[in-house]
């Protein structure tokens, strides 16, 4: 008891880890955890092997070509509750009164995130373990193809999470970041690069937002098992702009 | 109580020095814990506080008294650092809201209007999670634990999610939590909103116990709340801060015009309601 009088603030990585525990621990308490990743489950696998027994080679590259489009419907459900639900409930008072900075609150969200996404992708190591069973993969694609996986994944997050404080609904939330994502993935299709392109020649659009915006030239690095310091550093900077906004945001809307 | 009481004092923060604030073993301190200064709130073109000033002191139950949407939310508001005064000043235990909002949250039980939780948590989980935010651990956090769950009677519910009790019980989860961590400033908006009259009592008694070597403000629309806790009251309408009195001063006033306290009151918030 004399010791916590005199402290009453958890350290900050200790703040970060209590908020994120209670965070992970909401999503499985109100069972979202297991309805997500069963789903994710379910189709991720299905989707594979379908396209697994088409082609027959012994690699994951049918799968992590699925996942972009996958991740754009599956970050925002898990993202659109993390502040829309503390608004709408308005726990969000009571969360930051607490000793904690603003930024730890965000963090530990973050990583309570990051921790049900990586349960998703726990869920889809039997790709892996089988393909080892039945041959010879290329094991360092595999573990490449994962890190870029888990940066889209992480950056998708980052900015689902700021637009749910943003929105402070969660349907809206959803929304949002579905089309952000969208955008981010779609941008990377031959197709669409080609039309945006024709649009205004001179400005040849598409390209522009090929090569400066687009997800995916940078997540197809991993996939090709190239780790670039490039791709690695856009990555970083989304994720790291993202929950820096969702900070500002939060300290702005206390007016 | 007693020896817990015994036990808080003597480990007071003595960091709280070199502010210029209490020392632990001054039991007769009664420096000043809450210090409102010149506090007005704006919500875009609405006046929510209008320069409202008063100070808090240790040892002292304050009431907050006004009509709904008087303003007394907001003030509360700016006390807990949830809310930024657009101008102004606030201080807790020395301590501006604004220049140093961490050390405020940690001297400040604050139970918020409406008393959100999280909803789909177990009780006991709860609040181990508020106590360990506030950075407790291990027996301390137990012995907190046990002692706000034996004083706000939620035995019955520890294993309960927080969206299956009733509203009496939320509203003592809600205290609970407040009081986890022993704070030395208690802010609590509408307190004893949804208790049932046993409850109100049980909660007043409960107040005056936690007063020795506290500050505690509480705000409340109902007058007979706030009379039967509170020597000294605020009264607050329209974001202006109308009366600073105590009860004593409050019943002069009715005997000599010859009314009631309630009436008391009301004629003090119609005479602010015309000043603005």
């Amino acid at each position: 008891m004399s010791a916590t009088v005199a402290t009453h603030h958890a350290g900050s990585f200790e703040g970060i880890r209590i908020i994120a525990a209670r965070e992970l621990g909401a999503y499985f308490d109100s069972s979202i955890a297991y309805v997500y990743t069963i789903a994710f489950v379910i189709l991720a696998n299905s989707i594979f092997m379908n396209e697994f027994f088409l082609t027959g080679t012994v690699d994951m590259t049918a799968f992590f070509d699925l996942m972009p489009l996958l991740m754009v419907l599956f970050i925002p459900a898990v993202t659109m509750r993390l502040w829309a639900e503390e608004k709408k409930t308005r726990t969000i008072e009571l969360l930051l009164t607490l000793p904690i900075r603003t930024g730890q609150a965000v963090m530990g969200k973050y990583l309570a995130a990051l921790g049900l996404f990586g349960l998703f992708l726990v869920g889809s190591l039997p790709i892996p373990i089988m393909l080892m069973v039945l041959g010879s993969p290329d094991l360092g694609l595999i573990i490449s193809g994962y890190i870029g996986l888990i940066l889209l994944g992480g950056m998708f997050l980052a900015f689902g999470m700021f637009l749910s404080a943003i929105s402070g609904d969660q349907i809206v939330a959803f929304v949002l970041s579905a089309i952000v994502g969208f955008a981010f993935v779609l941008s990377g299709q031959e197709q669409v690069v080609a039309v945006l392109d024709g649009l205004i020649p001179a400005l040849s659009l598409g390209t522009v937002l090929y090569e400066n915006f687009s997800v995916m030239p940078r997540y197809d690095s991993f996939v090709r098992g190239v780790i670039d310091i490039g791709s690695l550093t856009y990555f970083i900077l989304f994720i790291g702009l993202f929950l820096w906004l969702n900070v500002q945001l939060l300290e702005r809307q206390r007016t | 109580m007693t020896d817990h009481q015994g036990a808080t004092t003597a480990t007071v923060d003595p960091k709280r020095d070199a502010k210029g604030a209490p020392t632990a073993s001054d039991r007769t301190d009664q420096s000043v814990m809450i210090d409102v200064k010149e506090v007005t709130k704006r919500y875009g073109s609405t006046l929510a506080a209008d320069r409202v000033s008063f100070e808090i002191r240790r040892g002292e139950i304050v009431g907050f008294l006004g009509p709904n949407g008087a303003g007394k939310s907001t003030v509360l508001k700016t006390i807990s650092t949830w809310l930024p005064p657009t101008s102004g000043t606030v201080e807790v235990a020395g301590f501006d809201v604004r220049k140093d909002p961490l050390a405020v949250r940690q001297r400040l039980g604050y139970l918020p209007e409406h008393n959100a939780m999280y909803e789909t948590m177990r009780v006991d989980r709860f609040l181990r999670f508020m106590g360990k935010v506030r950075g407790m651990s291990g027996g301390d956090l137990t012995q907190r634990t046990n002692w706000v769950v034996g004083k706000c009677q939620l035995e019955a519910v520890l294993g309960k999610r927080i969206n299956q009790c009733s509203k009496g019980y939320r509203q003592r989860i809600g205290l609970a939590a407040s009081l986890l961590h022993d704070p030395q400033v208690i802010l609590l908006d509408e307190p004893t909103h949804g208790l049932d009259p046993l409850q109100v009592a049980a909660f007043r008694d409960f107040i005056r116990e936690l007063r020795p070597n506290r500050a505690i403000l509480f705000s409340s629309h109902i007058l007979a709340e706030v009379m039967a806790t509170c020597e000294r009251l605020l009264i607050i309408n329209l974001g202006q801060l109308l009366a600073d009195t105590t009860v004593t001063e409050l019943r002069a006033v009715a005997d000599e015009k010859n009314t009631s306290l309630e009436e008391a009151v009301l004629e003090i918030v119609r005479k602010g309601g015309k000043r603005t």
